[in-house]
């Protein structure tokens, strides 16, 4: 049996719109085996994006545990959530959310800024996840002289360049043409397959869904199956 | 260092809102620098080198009222008085009636006016030129220079206060304090005037500093009942007192300084605000990355103050090259014979330079740590 990276017990989470209280996620558990390509879908206002919030740590619940690897982070205050962040998870967001003023090169640099590698190491450490995106000759290219399949490269080197056993990613091909969805979600799947990051994707795409090892429905912030079991697309069987 | 970067190309982000910041900033602190030296040189007019073994004579009532130049021999016969020059404001007209041409004119005893004044660093040839002859004149070396006199060159004044026009001979020019001033015989004035016989000051060189005290109380008592009574000060007194005749002009500056700091500080603030407002997102993707409150903080007062200090140093160079290369100090100086941009004046504008920065930039900077992620990534552009 794989072992559990992320636990959700018992996740309430709602909002506050001046007095009045939104519910959003209603008594959720989950969990998620490391290793896992999880796809959570489900209609708009559904909850999922809460959820995906919850899991990376930037959001927290109203009441539950959310526990990764171990520890609940659901505990720990906001400076805490930043470093936990720094380490363990990767952002993949659907407009990319790139820094426009830096380099390729430089916004992967980035999260490398809040760890001690020096100068060098950190060069490295960028030109290798650029390479595993395939960007490589890139590296001085601004944002805005790269087509928008080539952002998303970008800002998944972004997200794998610390290393993160975690890979968080809110619609990431939902902002690009059927064929650069396609690559992302090749990269994607091959950063599971290949490098063994455990993935939660958020999409409305069937398509996409199915490129994961297991989707999740959530409808008004209920999972579809009691417990969290998974549905599991029959083309992975 | 390594948030170096980062900082900079925040910065160039929008560049000409960047340029317009850094000029607004840097107008705003030149302003404020060349107030401080206006201050600065309204209160170093009592630290004339030599000042302390100076004491003035002048009437108790004003000014523009006059004593009789009797007085002369009987303030040099109070014990501790070593040499006494009457010395009358001229206030006369060179060439037009323009600032340009607007500078201290004295007519004072030749003969005396460097025993008052040792420090005036003169020739031997063009003192005794000086001296002896009746039209002559001469000039500090900032005036001379700034008029582009010679020895030798003619010199025409004329003043609204006699029926004269006064034509001299600069015969020498000196150095030291007071270089933006020009001295010229009473003797040629009294006579061209019909011997009026009155004097508006009297500069007396003293022993030493410890007899001030003592011989302005002798000097004021000795002519307590006379017609003309006399108010005996210090020279820093003497200067201080005709600087409050202005008013409180200290405060005024200050004041106006003040306002033209809090006012760009303001603006300051408002374009802070613009950019951070405009990252709303990109600030929540850097804290999602792992960013702390603090870190986002630092580093956007960091873009504030860097901008505020580019706009404080090009000030400080500005006001330098302004009014010490370009001469607009010695314009300045005709005014103000102690103003000058010094080290003190430009580390001033530095440190509010970087104040306006980081008052300007506190609130935004603080909101934009404050941005809560979910909050932030929801926002799309």
């Amino acid at each position: 049996m794989a072992e559990t990276l992320i636990n959700l017990v018992q996740v309430t989470k709602h909002y506050r719109r001046d007095t009045i209280d939104i519910p959003v996620l209603d008594n959720i558990d989950l969990e998620i085996a490391r290793g896992e390509f999880l796809a959570l879908m489900g209609p708009s206002g559904s909850g999922k994006t809460t959820l995906l919030n919850l899991i990376a740590g930037i959001d927290k619940p109203n009441s539950g545990r959310v526990v990764i690897d171990g520890k609940d982070i659901a505990k720990l205050n906001e400076q805490q959530l930043a470093k936990w962040r720094a380490r363990h998870v990767g952002f993949i967001f659907q407009l990319y959310n790139l820094i426009p003023v830096l380099s390729a090169f430089e916004n992967v640099e980035l999260p490398l800024l809040l760890t001690n590698l020096s100068k060098k190491k950190r060069r490295e450490h960028v030109m290798t996840a650029l390479s595993v995106v395939g960007l490589e000759d890139r590296e001085h290219h601004y944002p805005r002289q790269l087509s928008g399949g080539q952002e998303q490269r970008v800002a998944i080197a972004r997200a794998i360049v610390t290393d993160p056993s975690l890979l968080v990613a809110d619609e990431p091909t939902g902002d690009l043409d059927a064929k650069s969805a396609e690559e992302i979600l090749d990269l994607i799947k091959r950063l599971n397959e290949e490098f063994h990051k455990t993935i939660i994707m958020v999409t409305h795409d069937p398509r996409a869904a199915s490129h994961a090892h297991a989707v999740v429905h959530l409808e008004k912030g209920l999972l579809s199956k009691t417990g969290g079991v998974y549905e599991v697309p029959a083309a992975h069987h | 260092m390594k948030f170096l970067r980062l900082i900079i190309k925040n910065i160039g982000r929008n560049k000409r809102r960047t340029l317009l910041t850094v000029l607004s900033v840097s107008v705003s602190v030149f302003l404020l620098a060349t107030m401080q030296a206006v201050v600065a040189a309204l209160s170093s007019t009592s630290q004339t080198p030599g000042g302390e073994y100076r004491v003035i004579v002048k009437r108790n009532t004003s000014l523009a009222d006059a004593m009789p130049e009797s007085y002369e021999q009987k303030i040099q016969q109070v014990p501790g008085v070593i040499a006494v020059c009457p010395a009358n404001w001229f206030g006369g007209i060179y060439k037009e009636d323009k600032p340009f041409y607007t500078f201290a004119q004295f007519y004072v005893d030749a003969k005396t006016i460097f025993d008052v004044h040792p420090e005036f660093q003169i020739p031997p040839e063009e003192k005794a030129a000086f001296q002896q002859e009746r039209t002559a004149a001469i000039a500090g070396k900032k005036l001379a220079d700034k008029y582009g006199w010679k020895i030798g060159d003619v010199i025409q004044i004329r003043t609204p206060y006699f029926p004269l026009e006064a034509r001299l001979i600069l015969r020498g020019i000196y150095t030291g304090p007071q270089e933006a001033t020009f001295f010229f015989h009473r003797a040629y004035v009294e006579e061209a005037s019909g011997r009026p016989g009155l004097v508006g000051t009297y500069r007396v060189r003293l022993d030493s500093p410890e007899s001030a005290a003592r011989v302005m109380e002798e000097i004021d008592r000795m002519f307590y009942n006379s017609t003309a009574p006399t108010k005996t000060e210090t020279e820093a007194a003497f200067a201080a007192s005709f600087v409050a005749m202005l008013g409180n002009v200290k405060g005024l500056i200050t004041g106006v300084g003040l306002i033209v700091v809090f006012t760009i500080t303001l603006i300051g603030a408002n374009t802070m605000a613009m950019s951070a407002r405009e990252r709303f997102t990109e600030v929540a993707v850097m804290k999602a990355l792992g960013f702390r409150p603090g870190l986002i903080l630092t580093l956007m007062l960091s873009e504030a103050v860097l901008i505020a200090l580019l706009g404080g140093v090009l000030a400080a160079v500005g006001a330098k090259v302004f009014y010490q290369f370009v001469g607009m100090g010695d314009m300045m100086a005709l005014f103000l014979q102690n103003f000058k941009i010094n080290n003190v004046t430009i580390l001033l504008a530095l440190v509010a330079s970087a104040l306006i920065g980081l008052v300007s930039g506190g609130i935004p900077a603080w909101n934009a740590a404050r941005i809560r992620i979910v909050d932030g990534l929801r926002r799309v552009g």
